[in-house]
């Protein structure tokens, strides 16, 4: 059962400034499934789309970021709605309650002047009517869970570790018992001891509430240890999406061979190739399939047409003529 | 002659930083205590690793003569750095050493054309005049990949971060530098591109017989460029040795965690088992003994109150009581 799919979404940051039009093409025709209790991977350079995709999905809309089309529906059980077709308040609402967001920078949701203690209240206060030692009990109650120590809660941000803070803000997110949360780039700022302390954070709440995860980032090594299935994203598109273990083992999109021919090992020191050029601005992509002209295997159909997502079994979906034999 | 054999020699380096003033003051030893040195004649990768706070990029800037070291000296081929008088500096150090950092899009402004300073940078330091300097230029723009051709008169947002980090690094490279200290230069380059800027470097230390001073926290990139490997804990060389050895054999706890901690990108081989994390660090840069003895799984009395000592083994060096002669036991 799918508790999240979007379908054909576009969602585009249009400017202009002295009537210079500017289109920046983040999220193209994106269509996605994410199953319940299951940990969903995007991964993607910087500047692919990633960040804006998990925008559109939480329905944070602003401009110049524009919804040209599609839909995200959700199917949270006792709910069912369309993100873009909620009042203001409804949102409200269902944010972190049911819809969590764990940021990469965790000072950004914790007040740097308040106690880690008056971020929880605030946040517990706004879906939930509760005494003081209900709060209290709650609150530890879920921070021994997680391990951390509830001397916490009397701190001020600046006076916890990176590390320590990431996992604040874990807590945080978590605390509602939310059905789906995205976590953006949750462990890149962290120390690799560090990372893995988060990352184990992570599965263990997502065992115990079993609660959905899709983890955004680049970092190749860390979905192949947590994620159940993984999206690749270039320019703006998913350009292949399978199970972990079997984009790991076969690869199909030029691109994703290359990102993962490119990892480097400990044990193993034979020479490494990474894809040549660079990736294309989102605001002036190329023609055709976006990739073509960094492709090793380019063919005149890629110049012009661009391939769309298609299943080639297995559940594994390429978006590339040439792996799926399209046309 | 001992001494010309050696590119840079690092001796017994420690750094104290204080903080605050007056009253509520406080020491933070950044680094303490740390040697090592590089061999003249045989060009290498060496690479610091270790976590934020363990003092790699303190140790960088004192080599590069940003900061002054509170002790300790430091000696490249044969001279120390703090006896050079400014013009030697200039004229000759700082062509000698050069440093690429970690984010391309801070070292240049925006505002100003990438060229303008490769030709500053030629022209001030001597190595060309006016008339001839772009042809100096090419040459070094050639060895990473890129050509005067394509550069000139671009600003920095015309350029990936891939294609920035590699000018910032024909820009080190103009003064035909021996030794290049590169502070994270992959971190912020887009995964894609990562492996070609760690295969720049190989070529140059193979090709141009340039050493490198690789500071990382990405112990798998640093596996795949360098020869030998120091990782750094709380301002100390915990442990020292061939690449190979210590990453695939490590001996110190912490290395071991280090180690341990590196995410595999490969689904069959994922974390086993758990890790504790330190709550309050600042309590391991204050602690007497060991730094690291408050997490690690094999400690002992000794530990808690006295520094280990460096001890030769297997080939590299190792700071732990473990395999002192203070102790006789041993790890599996």
């Amino acid at each position: 059962m799918s508790i999240l799919r979007a379908e054909r979404l576009k969602a585009y940051y249009i400017s202009e400034i002295f009537g210079i039009k500017r289109t920046v093409r983040a999220v193209d025709e994106v269509s996605m499934d994410v199953d319940n209790n299951e940990i969903f991977g995007i991964a993607g350079e910087s500047g692919c789309g990633k960040s804006t995709l998990i925008k559109a999905l939480l329905g944070i809309v602003k401009p110049p970021l524009t919804i040209l089309g599609g839909e995200v529906n959700y199917d949270l059980g006792d709910k069912r709605f369309n993100i873009f077709s909620l009042s203001q308040k409804e949102s409200k609402n269902i944010r972190w309650e049911y819809i969590s967001y764990i940021p990469q920078s965790s000072m950004s949701v914790l007040n740097p002047v308040r106690r880690i203690r008056d971020s929880f209240k605030s946040f517990i206060n706004a879906h939930k009517k509760m005494g003081k030692s209900e709060f209290n009990s709650l609150v530890e109650e879920h921070l021994n869970l997680l391990g951390l120590p509830t001397e916490v809660l009397n701190a001020y941000p600046h006076q916890l570790s990176g590390g320590m803070r990431q996992r604040v803000t874990i807590a945080l997110a978590t605390i509602l018992r939310p059905k789906v949360i995205f976590a953006d780039e949750p462990s890149t700022a962290l120390d690799v001891v560090v990372q893995r302390g988060v990352i184990q954070l992570l599965k263990d709440i997502q065992q115990e509430q079993k609660n959905t995860i899709i983890l955004v980032t680049h970092d190749m090594a860390i979905h192949a240890n947590i994620c159940d299935r993984i999206a690749i994203m270039y320019a703006g598109k998913i350009i292949e999406e399978a199970k972990t273990q079997e984009i790991f083992k076969h690869p199909l999109h030029p691109y994703t061979k290359y990102l993962i021919g490119s990892l480097p090992r400990i044990g193993d020191k034979s020479y490494r190739v990474s894809a040549p050029g660079s990736p294309p601005p989102l605001s002036n992509l190329p023609s055709g399939c976006s990739f073509h002209p960094r492709c090793p295997y380019i063919t005149e159909r890629c110049k012009s047409d661009a391939p769309s997502l298609v299943e080639v079994g297995n559940n594994h979906k390429v978006a590339c003529f040439l792996a799926s034999k399209e046309g | 002659m001992e001494q010309n054999n050696k590119l840079l020699d690092v001796k017994n380096l420690i750094k104290v930083f204080v903080i605050g003033s007056g009253f509520v003051r406080s020491k933070i030893t950044a680094v303490e205590n740390v040697s090592f040195e590089l061999q003249m004649n045989k060009p290498e990768i060496f690479t610091l690793a270790g976590e934020s706070g363990s003092g790699k990029t303190t140790l960088a800037r004192m080599i590069l003569g940003f900061i002054p070291p509170t002790s300790g000296s430091i000696s490249y081929k044969g001279k120390e750095i703090s006896k050079l008088n400014g013009r030697e500096i200039e004229l000759w150090f700082m062509k000698e050493v050069q440093p690429v950092f970690q984010n391309p899009f801070e070292t240049f402004n925006p505002l100003k054309k990438v060229d303008s300073y490769l030709y500053e940078t030629a022209i001030n330091y001597g190595i060309a005049s006016k008339k001839d300097a772009h042809k100096f230029i090419d040459e070094s723009l050639n060895l990473v990949g890129l050509s005067l051709q394509e550069v000139a008169g671009r600003y920095p947002h015309e350029f990936s971060g891939g294609q920035l980090q590699r000018i910032s690094i024909a820009r080190a490279l103009i003064t035909k530098p021996s030794l290049l200290i590169a502070d994270e230069p992959v971190s912020m380059v887009d995964a894609s591109l990562k492996m070609s800027i760690c295969n720049l470097f190989k070529e140059l230390k193979e090709r141009q017989g340039v050493s490198i001073i690789y500071i990382t926290h990405d112990l798998a990139t640093a596996y795949y460029v360098s020869d030998r490997i120091a990782i750094m804990f709380r301002g100390n060389i915990v442990e020292l040795g061939p690449v190979e050895k210590i990453l695939t054999d490590p001996k110190h706890p912490y290395t071991k965690v280090l180690r341990d901690s590196v995410p595999e990108p490969d689904p069959e081989r994922r974390w086993q088992g758990r890790i504790e994390l330190s709550s309050f660090e600042e309590r391991e840069y204050q602690s007497k003994g060991c730094r690291f003895a408050g997490r690690c799984p094999y400690v002992m009395d000794i530990c808690k109150n006295k520094l280990p000592e460096d001890i030769l083994l297997d080939g590299r060096m190792v700071k732990c009581h473990l395999y002192g002669s203070d102790s006789n036991k041993t790890v599996s």
